[in-house]
């Protein structure tokens, strides 16, 4: 910084508190906003499972009447807008936010600004969306917004507009956080960590974010028509303009199933690096994790129409899709195969990360096996729609990553905060979730199998679904006591606070080389890597010759093949200091390089998000959301990273 | 293969001890897995077999799952297992082919990380470190190929499924009976276009004939399912869709709307009754059947006025006539075209047509079901307030008789009760086939009018569907150039697209099936309207 670059004039002075509100709003730090994702997502849980909760109550018996109609497409249509947008999506961005710099050895992300941005901008979408529950209009279109049912003539009213400008706000904010993360993987490990000795959390990351950069720009398109044709009167999908219905399905699943992969990948990311801890043993075919990874977030862009089966796109596609769907089985089946092999032979504690983390196997496997029931068309035919896909994806998003989150939180939370969550209340924590879980959900497959239809706010008396809705809503009633517990065992847990230390799993990865909970700079010295799973083998070097012992190309691809045999690589520790690298002096403690804070981020995203409320409002909204806009705009630019 | 819903009890069982080998070839795993040079490590101690104590608790599992698994009851309405049709017998076959074979890996998986737990459980205070295996390719290459093959084995019934099921009816499986069948908000109707017969959300068809299905919609997405039958096909606005199914037993099935379509998508339901060859016959001689007049004494003569004067705007109940069919289909897209033109207060909607309701069984699309017994007053409570049946549906909002201050019909009870006895006196009458009811010579213009045009004209100054008709004698001469007020009444009558009075929807259907001498009637009753 030695050229005066121009300046925009500052309202505020720059934020520069360590505490206090002002420390949030200005913060560009990675674990502050891990925190704050944390935070708003779990509230957001919370409320998408009480809509849930009132949907079970309506559906508990036959002929209720609890809630009418258009109250429950409002709940259902929100309740999946919430969980997978505001809930699954950023509860992952917490992970990604805290863990990846602390994982690959960095100081913060590679752009903490626009992380701040990423953040602002998916709370205010998220306020936006569910403003409409005040203003009285909550979306009620489903979270799959089916045109023409979702567009103006039949679905007039502004709930599916507060829909589709919400998803719109919320693609920017993960896009952004996309584009970040993809840049800090790659350019911000610390020397000597090559791409095959990343942990596996961060390759998970890594994919996840590939997928989000490509698929949410195909929502944001679908959006953006959609609200034209809601707003404007364009006919991009309204069928009584000629416009096609079937094309926004098309482009809606084409980002749509992706996005599935997208919420899952990072739970098994998650798992995929509790099991080894736990079972004291690496990952089980790391390269082959990593590769499986990759193919189902490939895969994923040829299997979307498997959403469409019963639209009536014919039997040669119908066919196509049915192939792609059932090869994505495979490398699906790859991973958990290889997390059994983790656990063969291992030394299992099974503390409540773990509990999570086998369940997590456990619940994904049904999920995928009924996966494959409506990969078949024929079979699909009777299924789609039905109680039986409810039942499938719950056990996907749910029973997978739900409890993978939740493996996460309870493995990460020492970290985090410095201490542990309790152990008794975790394990009731998980033993009503599973309980709870499997009796809503279940059910729910011969529901489906017995010709009960989704989204159906009221049913017959005759036909025979009384007894397993009522199974389903009992259920739900016992997971919100899982989810009851665990808020209660945050606060016991904050109040108790059994320190934990630095390393209290016995830890792999460089996370747990830091201290609890990390300082601001993360590393007091930037860590050098030799191998995978490099703070394991710096505590164990012992341990070195077995697990290279007889690896030829693929465990160390960047070339550092290692001799187990050599006693002399084993001894040698991996952390240096000093000015071996690029980074020169800001491994010791006065040169240590960090963005000041910054409110231009928060400023930014508060105009943006009146640009948002225009659409829902009044057009010269429009002009009130500008000087935000504009002033974040420019005094982000022409803000020095540090004075 | 075994139908599911069948001897769950020994399935359950059956799976249960397939998981015990697991316990058993467990030794074999262990060798492969934590040393790769296939030799037994000694570093881990053995254990093979479960504690005493878990293996009553795992027993547990069997009743747990049988009661499961007894939850699949084909007899259920819309279950896919009781099926009544080769379609979706074929279906349920793969599922159940699949389902097995899912069985079977989630035993293999589930009982592994069962076992797994347990064995490798962490035991007393050792913290001993396992072998820090890095994996083994060869593992990695068998459980690609393993999963691989069985999908294999699961794609081949599969893609046979698809080409047997959607590409097209197939035909050596006798006359095909082609229907339209045309998804509303929230109804179905049926058109037999062979036939020349239009219903509504009960669908007649023959027992073993395959009935060939093209699906429409006008507003929103729907799906046409009957489970029982054959599974679903969605009805898209601008793409018409194609499927073919067979009830191979005679009896009424369910049938559901499956894709969300809006508010009362829950009750949009149908059924579809399967008839012997003999009995669909009948059913196809008696939709061309007009039913008897009823004396206009008798209650179904009284309701059948106020049926026209209240409801046949939107609802038709007379498509038995040669050419009542093609006038019916002009009817319905002209009531699409004036509700799609104002949705807020359209006085007209799209509504199923009530030919011979005398022979339902079900209204509201399906979501009431009524006996001989019950029909009565379960129509009037239908008429009444249609609402407090079926939420959602779009008669209350449009019909002008329901605009009152509470919404319910403005009619006594003893007009509903007439409604709804002519409704069930609507059945195949004892005149041939194809009559048609032709005044005569000594037409009475005023009773043509007050049985045909009363839903949607008055004859006073206010607006209904169409414009009020006072004075519409002295107007007649003076609207089109070149037309004197005989001519011009004749061709509003008989084109009413030539000339629509503006503000009006064009949604009046044509009259000339009234006969010559009945328009030469109404003509003459309409310019007496001064």
């Amino acid at each position: 910084m030695t050229t005066k670059a121009l300046t925009f004039p500052r309202l505020f002075p720059r934020p520069k508190a360590d505490t206090g509100i002002w420390s949030w709003i200005g913060t560009v730090d990675h674990k502050r906003i891990g925190t704050l994702y944390g935070i708003t997502a779990f509230i957001w849980f919370i409320v998408g499972g009480l809509e849930a909760l009132l949907i079970r109550a309506q559906l508990a018996s036959a002929e209720s009447t609890l809630i009418g109609p258009e109250a429950f497409n409002q709940l259902f249509t929100m309740h999946g807008t919430t969980m997978v947008f505001l809930v699954i999506m950023p509860l992952s961005a917490a992970f990604f936010n805290w863990l990846i710099p602390l994982q690959i050895g960095a100081r913060d992300v590679a752009f903490p600004r626009l992380n701040a941005l990423s953040f602002w901008i998916f709370l205010f979408g998220s306020l936006i969306i569910n403003a409409s529950f005040l203003t009285g209009n909550a979306p009620n279109g489903g979270w799959f917004g089916y045109a023409p049912n979702s567009g103006a003539t039949f679905n007039p009213g502004l709930g599916m507009t507060y829909w589709v400008v919400g998803l719109n706000i919320l693609g920017v904010a993960s896009i952004a956080a996309g584009l970040n993360f993809i840049v800090t993987i790659l350019n911000m490990r610390a020397p000597g960590m090559g791409m095959f000795k990343i942990p596996i959390f961060t390759w998970m990351t890594l994919i996840t974010s590939v997928l989000i950069v490509l698929a949410m720009p195909i929502l944001a398109v679908a959006g953006i028509q959609l609200q034209t044709d809601r707003v404007y009167g364009t006919h991009f999908f309204n069928s009584l303009g000629g416009g096609d219905p079937v094309m926004w399905q098309h482009i809606f699943w084409l980002f749509g199933h992706p996005e599935v992969y997208i919420l899952i990948l990072p739970a098994m990311g998650i798992v995929s690096e509790v099991l080894p801890t736990f079972a004291r043993k690496p990952l089980f075919g790391y390269p082959f994790v990593v590769l499986a990874g990759a193919a189902i977030a490939f895969m994923g862009w040829f299997v979307w129409s498997h959403h469409m089966f019963t639209v009536g796109l014919g039997p040669a596609v119908n066919t196509a899709f049915a192939v792609s769907t059932m090869l994505i089985a495979v490398p699906t089946g790859v991973k958990i195969f290889n997390w059994l092999g983790t656990l063969w032979g291992g030394n299992i504690r099974l503390n409540t990360p773990m509990l999570f983390s086998i369940s997590f196997i456990a619940m994904f496997t049904i999920g995928g096996l009924s996966g494959v029931m409506h990969a078949s068309p024929p079979t699909d035919s009777q299924q789609q729609d039905t109680y039986f896909v409810v039942a499938h994806f719950h056990y996907v998003l749910v029973g997978g990553a739900l409890l993978g989150i939740f493996s996460g939180i309870y493995f990460w939370w020492p970290k985090f905060t410095g201490y542990f969550l309790n152990e008794k209340l975790g394990i009731a924590n998980w033993a009503l979730m599973m309980i709870g879980f499997n009796f809503t959900f279940a059910p729910m497959h011969w529901l489906g199998m017995d010709g009960m239809p989704r989204r159906i706010y009221t049913y017959a008396e005759n036909m025979g679904w009384e007894g397993s809705n009522l199974a389903a809503s009992i259920g739900g009633l016992i997971l919100g006591l899982g989810i009851l517990v665990f808020i209660i065992n945050v606060f016991y847990s904050r109040m108790k606070k059994v320190m934990a230390g630095n390393d209290p799993w016995d830890g792999r990865t460089l996370e747990w080389a830091t201290t609890s909970p990390p300082p601001v700079h993360d590393f007091d010295e930037i860590p050098q890597v030799k191998y995978r799973d490099d703070f394991w083998f710096q505590k164990y070097p012992e341990t070195i010759s077995e697990y290279y012992h007889d690896e030829h190309d693929q465990a160390v691809p960047s070339g550092a093949q290692i001799d187990g045999d050599d006693a002399e690589a084993n001894a040698e520790l991996p952390v240096v200091t000093g000015s071996a690298d690029d980074h020169g002096d800001e491994h010791g403690h006065g040169g240590i390089h960090l963005p000041d804070m910054s409110y231009y981020p928060f400023i930014l995203a508060f105009g943006l998000a009146i640009f948002g409320v225009a659409f829902v409002t009044d057009g010269l909204v429009l002009f009130a959301g500008a000087p935000f806009f504009i002033w974040g705009l420019l005094g982000w630019s022409m803000e020095p990273v540090n004075d | 293969m075994p139908v599911a819903g069948e001897n769950y009890g020994w399935y359950a069982s059956l799976a249960f001890n397939a998981i015990s080998p697991i316990f058993v070839v467990g030794d074999f795993f262990d060798r492969i897995l934590n040393n790769p040079h296939f030799t037994y490590s000694s570093q881990m101690h053995r254990v093979s077999k479960l504690s005493a104590p878990l293996r009553p608790a795992l027993l547990l599992l069997v009743p747990v799952a049988i009661a499961l698994l007894a939850a699949c009851t084909p007899d259920n309405n819309q279950s896919t297992f009781g099926t009544a049709g080769p379609v979706a017998k074929d279906q349920a076959g793969l599922f159940n082919f699949i389902f097995w074979i899912a069985a079977a890996v989630f035993i293999l998986v589930e009982g592994a990380i069962v076992y797994i737990a347990i064995r490798y459980r962490r035991r007393s205070d050792s913290d001993k470190l396992p072998y820090q295996t890095h994996g083994n390719d060869k593992l990695e290459v068998t459980w690609t190929i393993i999963p691989i093959l069985i999908l294999v084995a699961i794609a081949i019934p599969t893609l046979t499924g698809i080409w047997a099921q959607q590409n097209g009816v197939p035909d050596d499986k006798g006359e095909v009976v082609f229907v339209e069948a045309i998804g509303h908000q929230w109804w179905f109707e049926f058109r037999y276009t062979d036939h020349e017969i239009v219903t509504s959300n009960e669908l007649h068809i023959p027992v073993d004939r395959p009935v060939a299905l093209k699906l429409e919609s006008q507003d929103v997405i729907h799906s046409f399912w009957v489970p029982k039958i054959a599974g679903k096909v969605d009805m898209v606005p601008l793409n018409d869709n194609y499927m073919w199914m067979i009830g191979d037993e005679v009896g009424t099935f369910y049938g559901q709307c499956a894709e969300f379509c809006g508010i009362a998508h829950a009750h949009m339901r149908f059924r579809v009754i399967v008839d012997t060859e003999e009995d669909f016959q009948a059913w196809l001689a008696g939709m061309h059947t007009a039913p008897d007049t009823p004396s206009a004494d008798s209650p179904a003569g009284r309701g059948k006025n106020l049926f026209a004067a209240n409801c046949s705007s939107c609802h038709t109940a007379d498509t038995t006539s040669p050419g009542s069919y093609a006038r019916e289909l002009s009817s319905q897209q002209a009531r699409w075209n004036g509700w799609i033109s104002d949705i807020e207060n359209s006085s007209i909607v799209s509504a199923p047509n009530l030919t011979h309701f005398g022979l339902r069984s079900t209204l509201g699309a399906g979501i009431k079901e009524f006996t001989a017994d019950t029909a009565q007053a379960a129509l009037e409570e239908w008429i009444h307030d249609p609402s407090s049946v079926k939420i959602g549906t779009r008669m209350q909002k449009h019909a002008a008789v329901y605009d009152t201050p509470d919404g319910t019909a403005n009619l006594s009870e003893t007009e509903v009760s007439d409604i709804a006895s002519f409704l069930l006196s609507l059945k195949p009458g004892s005149a041939p086939a194809g009559a048609v009811a032709d005044a005569g010579g000594d037409a009475d213009g005023e009773a043509i009018f007050a049985s045909n045009c009363t839903s949607c004209h008055s004859t006073g100054d206010n607006k209904l569907v169409g414009p009020g008709l006072a004075g519409v004698g002295d107007r007649a001469g003076s609207r089109v150039a070149g037309l004197d007020e005989d001519s011009y009444l004749e061709q509003s009558l008989r084109e009413p697209g030539a000339f629509v009075v503006d503000g009006f929807p064009a949604v009046m259907p044509e009259w000339s099936h009234l006969g010559d001498d009945s328009i030469d009637a109404l003509v003459t009753y309409l310019k007496t309207l001064n």
